[in-house]
């Protein structure tokens, strides 16, 4: 029956051949015959399928489109065939079919971007295909390279060139940025790592010469079609030394291999050469296949140069150098001298050599430690690691026998050397030789086992004397002197803003930049809260405290309370906001503490604390006084300072009787009590307490109280009428203007 | 029979044969009675796997068309071509070659013309006898740069070791000197491995001369079998008991086995340095 089968099939085969249109019937009609499954598990016929797949899309006699409308179509057989038929041969040609597919349906992807399913197929397919990179046979291997060739070709962004545009290169170009299904981002990323994966194999294995020659020849097409990535290929070629197997060796294999890949690499490079005979890395190509050229000459000279001794076999020959170099080593061994009697420097302990050319060296000439660098790794990388190995071995036990020398003195508790050590030891690092960086560097970790006094101490961090602790008084004025700084600065800042003053409102939050504002907001509540829960509960029991605080004012709060005050009364028209939004916090702190002390103290004994005082009185009949002193008759600014504080009493308003005393201010007097009873009426009794108590003791304001009093309290005036009536009928009469248009009275008084 | 393919002839019974390729026609006698005594013996059976090969050299008149004769003979399925811009003949002096071109000028007309040309000057240097040769292998000498990988060859039905061929791919493209070998990885660069074919490209130093090819054209088919050979067997190598029973070598597949197939093959042909890449059509 199969070969039957196959006869059919490869008629249908010879047909499709004849004429390439034929492939989009003849392919729907063989998959059945020839896909993977529990029926179907004749070889010959997944052979014969998988190669004829692979043919069909290969092929360049039907046009890309109609391949790309049938590859959907082949993707589940492939699958199939990759995850359950392990033939070398029918995998080889489905890797390959897959290479050719996979632009296909990547394009198809592209144009279609909700069809995702053959797009999950191909990842499936491709994700397998990359798993069996580095672990299938090699047959199977150069496939996947070349597969992974694809990928990264359609997944590098082409040439977008407007006046030839290239239909036929499928590249990354075509990709939206915003594709659904294929993320550019992604495929770009895959493409480069898939790139790089491609170039470590070149500087892998060269034993078999297959997937290197695979991979230099797959190179030449994507350097011409792909200029982005030819500076990364070209640049790992340039480090790529083909003459690798030349340490192997010289079988007759190996030659033919080296021969072989020696000889792709230069056909790569001349193909690159001559494709842009411009290119200004031509300069650099024809070095590096000089290079290659000398390199081989020299490999090949050599063993031809020996020819002459015919006795000798041809790996004798590389024995015997093999062996001259093993013997080596222990020859350089006796060169080493023992280490000095007695206590030793770190520098003695490792220095192999104290005779050699390098002892110095002086490594503090390299200024600049990236210069270090680039001559320390190399160094390091070239090392010989029996040398290096012998070395560390005879560092070890030097360090060994001195750590049981130091544990014997130790035992005899003999201190002494350990000073003279100090003297001897050298800080500056002067390496000898390779090897010693090397040792030097393997040796550190061993500084951790303390077996010498002396030096270790000097390499421990630096850390500075502790200071002297500081007095009360120091820290007071340390203190002060910080609260001092932050006004000066925020004089600064003032000077500043005061240009440009936005007002956010109900954006503006505490602090949420660094203008004034926020400084104020800052320092007053840094002044009222910072020590609020510590300081007033205690205030009215703990005498001794109170005593200190008033005798020293080791309070923080009363130094910024100071430092706001004076930076208030400053200039105390302008920075009336600042007292006001102060007094604020201070009265809201008290608030805040009278609450919680009542809620506490109410919990925990019963005790009620008499209404605590707080500090907001304090401050705003201090900051009161303060301006009181400066207050001209036209300041009306007065009013809004008064009016603003959160809490008005009658020792504030006192004050205002106080400022009455002076003539020229009895109306500002008046008018702000005048003003204080018209916009906040809580006070209205308090106010008329204070204008009566002004019109009896201050003659003087007689006149402009009566004239309020008239209209709020009478029955004061009452009292008074027949003493002084020639004053009260004037004052009549302007009460009479006024009562029409209380407001409006105000401003004219002013 | 040769005794390696003797051992296959008893395997095959247990693993089912390859899909037969077309009948081929009987192969006509060539040019040289040696040459085809030789080949008659290492004849490939038609039911085995078989590599498809293709010989390049200059100007596919000499060296490759020796070649091509010998691996049909041996029905190996094969093609080939030369690199060279134009075909190149010896004239009547070193400053006048006759110059042909590719792809058009059959092997009979450049012989009917060299014929009438001069009869004695080219039947002494043997070009007419190589000419006689080539229109019996195929119609035309063809440039390498021009063959499109993947075009089916089926209008070239009459060419020895055309069966095999007809998809117009090949497995193994063996050069006869180094100028080639490099024209040849070069082109692929250009052509730009478009199937994801993978494709053994050997080099075999021939001098260009009658003789040379001659023993060229043996050292080729020894090539060509060797690796027919390994390829064979990694087809057969399959299933658990296929690959149980293949040990050693047998077990690994045909494309690792190249470069040791070429190094014995070294050993045996040490005359002609061998060069080898594993490229893309």
């Amino acid at each position: 029956m199969n070969a039957q089968t196959l006869q059919q099939l490869e008629s249908a085969r010879s047909l499709a051949l004849g004429d390439g249109s034929y492939y989009p019937t003849i392919i729907p009609g063989v998959l059945p015959i020839i896909e993977y499954s529990p029926e179907n598990q004749s070889i010959e016929l997944q052979r014969w399928g998988a190669d004829f797949i692979a043919e069909a899309f290969a092929s360049p006699t039907w046009p890309p489109d109609a391949k790309e409308n049938v590859a959907s179509s082949v993707l589940p057989t492939l699958k199939g065939f990759l995850e359950y038929v392990e033939d070398k041969s029918v995998i080889k040609s489905v890797v390959q079919a897959a290479a050719s597919v996979y632009p296909l349906v990547y394009r198809h992807t592209i144009s279609h971007p909700h069809d995702a399913r053959d797009w999950e197929i191909m990842s499936a397919i491709k994700a397998n295909i990359l798993r069996r990179m580095d672990t299938a046979a090699p047959g199977i291997r150069i496939c996947c390279i070349k597969f992974l060739q694809r990928v990264v070709l359609v997944q590098t962004p082409g040439i977008v060139d407007p006046r030839r545009p290239d239909h036929s290169d499928i590249s990354l170009a075509l990709v939206s940025r915003d594709h659904p299904i294929i993320p550019y981002a992604s495929l770009e990323a895959e493409g480069h790592g898939l790139l790089d994966r491609l170039l470590d194999i070149i500087h892998g294995d060269h034993s078999d010469g297959l997937v290197i020659t695979a991979t230099l020849n797959s190179l030449g097409m994507l350097i011409h079609r792909r200029p982005i990535a030819a500076n990364k290929i070209l640049s790992s070629l340039f480090k790529f030394n083909p003459l690798k197997l030349g340490n192997a060796p010289m079988t007759s294999k190996n030659k033919v291999v080296i021969k072989s890949i020696e000889r792709t690499t230069r056909a790569l490079m001349m193909n690159i050469m001559k494709r842009n005979p411009e290119n200004q890395i031509n300069g650099r190509i024809q070095q590096y296949l000089e290079h290659m050229h000398r390199g081989r000459v020299e490999l090949f000279d050599e063993s031809s140069r020996k020819r002459p001794a015919p006795a000798e076999p041809t790996d004798g020959l590389d024995q015997a150098k093999r062996q001259r170099v093993a013997a080596q080593a222990p020859i350089s061994a006796p060169t080493v001298h023992p280490l000095p009697p007695g206590p030793v420097s770190w520098r003695q302990l490792y220095t192999l050599d104290p005779n050699g050319s390098t002892v110095n060296f002086d490594v503090q000439a390299f200024k600049d430690p990236e210069q270090l660098l680039r001559i320390l790794v190399p160094v390091l990388q070239s090392v010989d690691a029996q040398k290096l190995d012998h070395a560390i071995n005879i560092v070890r036990s030097r360090y060994l026998s001195l750590s049981h020398a130091a544990k014997q003195a130790a035992a005899q508790s003999a201190t002494g050397p350990a000073a003279e050590d100090e003297e001897e030891y050298e800080p500056d690092f002067e390496p000898e030789d390779a090897e010693q960086i090397v040792n030097r560097l393997d040796g550190l970790p061993a500084t951790d086992h303390p077996y010498q006094s002396g030096p270790p101490t000097a390499l421990a961090p630096y850390k500075l004397p502790e200071a002297p602790p500081l007095s009360e008084q120091e820290v007071q004025k340390y203190g002060d002197q910080t609260v001092y700084r932050a006004f000066g600065m925020l004089s600064s800042v003032d000077e500043n803003q005061k240009t440009k003053i936005t007002k956010s409102g109900f954006n503006r939050l505490a602090a949420t930049d660094y203008g004034r504002d926020a400084w104020i907001t800052i320092l007053s509540r840094l002044a009222t809260r910072a020590n609020a829960g510590l300081d007033d509960p205690d205030e009215g029991i703990k005498d001794e405290y109170a005593v200190k605080r008033a005798k020293g004012s080791l309070s923080i709060s009363e130094a910024v309370r100071d430092g706001l005050y004076d930076y208030i009364i400053h200039d105390w028209k302008r920075r009336i906001d600042v007292a006001i939004s102060w007094l604020n916090e201070e009265w809201y702190n008290d608030q805040i503490l009278a609450q919680s002390s009542k809620s506490t103290k109410n919990g925990v004994n019963g005790h009620t604390s008499s209404d605590t005082t707080g500090n907001y009185q304090r401050c705003a009949l201090r900051m009161f006084d303060g301006i009181l002193g400066f207050v001209e008759h036209t300041d009306k600014i007065l009013l809004r300072f008064l009016s603003e504080i959160p809490a008005l009493d009658h020792e504030i308003l006192s004050r205002l009787k106080t400022m009455a005393k002076d003539p020229e201010r009895i109306d500002l007097a008046c008018t702000s009590l005048q003003y204080l009873y018209m916009f906040r009426p809580p006070v209205r009794t308090m106010v008329v307490d204070t204008l009566a108590d002004m019109w009896q003791e201050n003659d003087r304001a007689k006149p402009s109280a009566g004239k309020l009093l008239r209209k709020w309290r009478p029955e004061v005036l009452g009292e008074e009428r027949s003493t002084t009536p020639a004053v009260k009928s004037e004052g009549d009469g302007q009460l009479a203007k006024e009562s029409a248009n209380g407001a409006l009275e105000v401003k004219a008084a002013s | 029979m040769d005794p390696r393919l003797r051992a296959r002839q008893q395997q095959s019974v247990a693993v089912p044969p390859p899909p037969p390729p077309p009948p081929v026609e009987p192969s006509p006698m060539g040019m040289d009675g040696t040459n085809d005594a030789h080949a008659e013996s290492n004849k490939v059976p038609d039911d085995k796997f078989k590599l498809k090969f293709c010989t390049v050299c200059a100007s596919n008149q000499n060296r490759s068309m020796e070649a091509h004769l010998q691996l049909a003979s041996a029905h190996l399925p094969t093609i080939s071509f030369g690199t060279g811009s134009l075909v190149r003949l010896p004239g009547p002096s070193i400053d006048k070659p006759n110059v042909y071109h590719f792809n058009s000028t059959t092997y009979r007309s450049i012989h009917d013309e060299l014929a009438g040309q001069n009869t004695a000057l080219y039947t002494h240097n043997g070009l007419l006898n190589m000419l006689g040769r080539n229109l019996n292998i195929k119609g035309f000498p063809e440039r390498f740069q021009d063959w499109v990988p993947g075009r089916p060859r089926l209008e070239h039905a009459e060419d020895k070791g055309f069966a095999g061929t007809e998809s117009g791919v090949t497995d193994v493209i063996i050069t006869c000197e180094e100028r080639c070998f490099d024209a040849v990885l070069e082109d692929l660069h250009n052509k730009g491995g478009k199937m994801n074919r993978p494709v053994h490209v050997f080099n075999v130093d021939i001098k260009d001369n009658h003789e040379e090819a001659l023993v060229g054209g043996k050292a080729i088919l020894d090539l060509g079998l060797s690796l027919n050979k390994a390829a064979g067997e990694e087809r057969e190598a399959f299933g658990e008991s296929g690959w149980n029973q293949g040990g050693g070598a047998a077990r690994s597949g045909f494309d690792e086995r190249v470069p040791e197939i070429l190094a014995s093959w070294q050993d045996r042909w040490p005359s002609m340095p061998a060069l080898w890449s594993l490229a893309w059509v």
